[in-house]
């Protein structure tokens, strides 16, 4: 077996608050997923070699930051690490431009001003290079932050909440952005977030962490929805993130589809083409048994029960319609009808339950 | 005096007063971020002991300049073995005027550093620059109209310097008279109308270094706020 391109083994502890992970992963686009207050950022600052800790063993992208050896190094300015901080950062006496290019200041800006345009390009700011931080919106800073991040030519990009400061149409448009960067850029990503719906869209692994330390780490929809890491992320979540492309489109109503063929009717009339992320609450899937009859949910699914989990009277089912769907229903609903792993059913989804997301 | 005296003796004091900035702007500079990054024992002494010229009478630093420059002194012995001479010369009035003028650029620069974010700064190490390009590309921008205005502090004050430089470098005409000495000579001799003309350059030199600094720097706080870059364009 080939060893983890990411390997870290991070020790401090500061002011009362002791950090502890012990984490590795080999997936291109890494979420570290935690409520606030549990050493997201703490742990980001190590991996950046701005806080000192004291053990830190840091192998990110497959390059060596801290270690192997005990003692080794690199400097912040040596780590070639793109950081997008939580509320954009930028500096305020550069234009858009100036901070875009700033990295390009060192000399040896990988790229040079091919990854200037691309990260104009991805970001979409091409409009905007003259302006200054204090001329911008929320969602326009965001973005800008991150073509800097970008443009610098970094081994890796490392977000953090890269939405918590925006409001929610704004999120919508900078996830749009960052997906798609996460997707055309080959860039290996850690995404830092608080969101469970964010945590379930961006990556392909999740590491959970609470008070210091990694509690869980794998699949987000695995992880997430874990008995461990449930309570974090239900009162925050959407237990369902689909994410799908406008295949067809009317008057009032439009059909997406998945990467894996699952297709949802939309409530509302969107491009052809375009990408929607869609978010829907475990308890708005109901499950039929039989086929159902004539029904207003716009959304019938024929679907396999892959797992079933009953905790006190209510019940998790996971299922495959295509994509995974995790429904809640009562225990009692279970008995009734007879539900197990493999059997077949269907879920319905009202089409105004499926909520965009981005 | 002719218009050619008064000339020579508001040059004399330009020079004094640019002389002695520039001589102080970098380790002022330097001690301010110090100050404002580090901490380390024995700091509030150090800040003390560095705001002392700006309180203690003039006259008082003057003496112990003389003592420290004069041909006895440490420093004065020294150099008059390599035959340069520093009391009683123009340099002596900057060297006066620059310490006096120290403590201003020292605290101007150690407040303007404060409030620059040291997150930029962080965010900068991270996009791959030096501590030292950092100091100069985020540091020294976000924190230069702080350090502006504490540089025109202490060269308005160099303008106006007496009680130290007169000690050191004495009233020579031609040689040390600036315009504050020279304003001093002259009511001593009750050369009174030449005093006032004194006076009326003093005034000049005065208002164009304040609306130099309104105009420059907007007149508004010493920080490296967003909103200062606005008069720029």
């Amino acid at each position: 077996m080939s060893e983890a391109s990411t390997q870290i083994r991070v020790a401090l502890s500061r002011g009362g608050f002791a950090l502890d992970i012990d984490a590795a992963w080999s997936e291109r686009v890494a979420v570290i997923f935690g409520p606030s207050g549990s050493g997201k950022s703490t742990l980001l600052e190590t991996l950046l070699g701005l806080v000192p800790a004291a053990h830190a063993r840091v192998k990110l992208a497959g390059v060596w930051l801290d270690g192997p050896e005990p003692g080794v190094r690199l400097r912040p300015e040596q780590r070639r690490l793109g950081w997008v901080p939580q509320d954009a950062r930028l500096f305020p006496h550069l234009t858009v431009e100036q901070n875009v290019r700033f990295a390009e200041a060192r000399g040896d800006v990988a790229g040079g001003s091919a990854a200037f345009s691309r990260a104009i390009e991805a970001l979409e700011i091409g409009d905007l290079l003259a302006r200054r931080a204090h001329e911008l919106s929320g969602g326009e800073r965001q973005r800008v932050a991150i073509a800097r991040a970008l443009a610098s030519g970094p081994r890796a990009l490392l977000l953090d909440e890269p939405l918590a400061s925006l409001d929610l149409p704004l999120r919508a448009r900078v996830l749009r952005h960052l997906l798609r960067v996460r997707d055309e850029l080959e860039i290996p990503l850690v995404w830092i977030t608080h969101d469970p719906d964010e945590a379930q869209l961006a990556g392909d692994r999740v590491i959970v962490i609470e008070h210091g330390r990694v509690v869980a780490s794998g699949p987000p929809r695995e992880v997430l929805w874990s008995r461990a890491v449930l309570p974090l992320s239900e009162a925050l979540g959407l237990e369902n993130v689909i994410d799908a492309r406008v295949a067809s489109t009317g008057a009032h109503e439009c059909s997406v589809e998945t990467a894996r063929g699952l297709r949802l009717v939309l409530p509302i009339s969107l491009p052809v083409g375009e990408r929607v992320c869609l978010g829907l609450r475990a308890h708005d899937v109901l499950v039929s048994a039989d086929p159902p009859g004539r029904v207003s949910a716009r959304n019938v699914l024929p679907a396999r029960v892959t797992n079933v989990e009953i905790e006190g009277g209510d019940a998790r089912v996971t299922l495959d319609a295509g994509e995974p769907l995790v429904a809640k229903l009562t225990a009692g609903a279970i008995e009734r009808l007879a539900l197990r792993p493999g059997s077949q059913v269907y879920a319905l989804i009202k089409s105004q339950t499926l909520r965009r997301i981005a | 005096m002719t218009a050619g005296e008064l000339a020579e003796i508001t040059g004399l004091t330009l020079r004094v007063g640019a002389v002695a900035t520039a001589a102080i702007l970098p380790p002022a500079v330097a001690l301010g971020l110090l100050f404002a990054r580090r901490s380390f024992r024995g700091k509030s002494i150090a800040q003390a002991l560095v705001a002392l010229p700006m309180v203690l009478p003039p006259v008082a630093v003057g003496l112990a300049l003389l003592l420290l420059l004069g041909q006895r002194g440490p420093l004065g012995g020294l150099w008059s073995r390599l035959g340069i001479e520093i009391v009683f010369t123009w340099w002596a009035a900057a060297i006066a005027a620059g310490v006096v003028g120290f403590p201003l650029l020292a605290r101007a620069s150690e407040q303007a550093f404060a409030a620059v974010d040291p997150s930029y700064e962080r965010l900068a190490r991270t996009l791959g620059l030096s501590p030292l390009q950092v100091f100069f590309r985020v540091t020294l921008p976000l924190a230069r109209r702080g350090v502006l205005y504490g540089a025109l502090f202490a060269f308005t004050r160099a303008l106006g310097e007496f009680g130290a430089t007169a000690l050191v470098a004495g009233i020579l005409p031609g040689r040390t008279e600036t315009l504050a000495l020279g304003i001093y000579s002259r009511v001593q001799l009750a050369e009174d109308g030449d005093a006032l003309a004194l006076c009326a350059a003093s005034f000049a030199l005065a208002l164009a270094a304040m609306l130099l600094a309104e105009g420059w720097l907007g007149g508004g706080a010493a920080s490296g706020t967003p909103g200062g870059e606005r008069g720029r364009r």
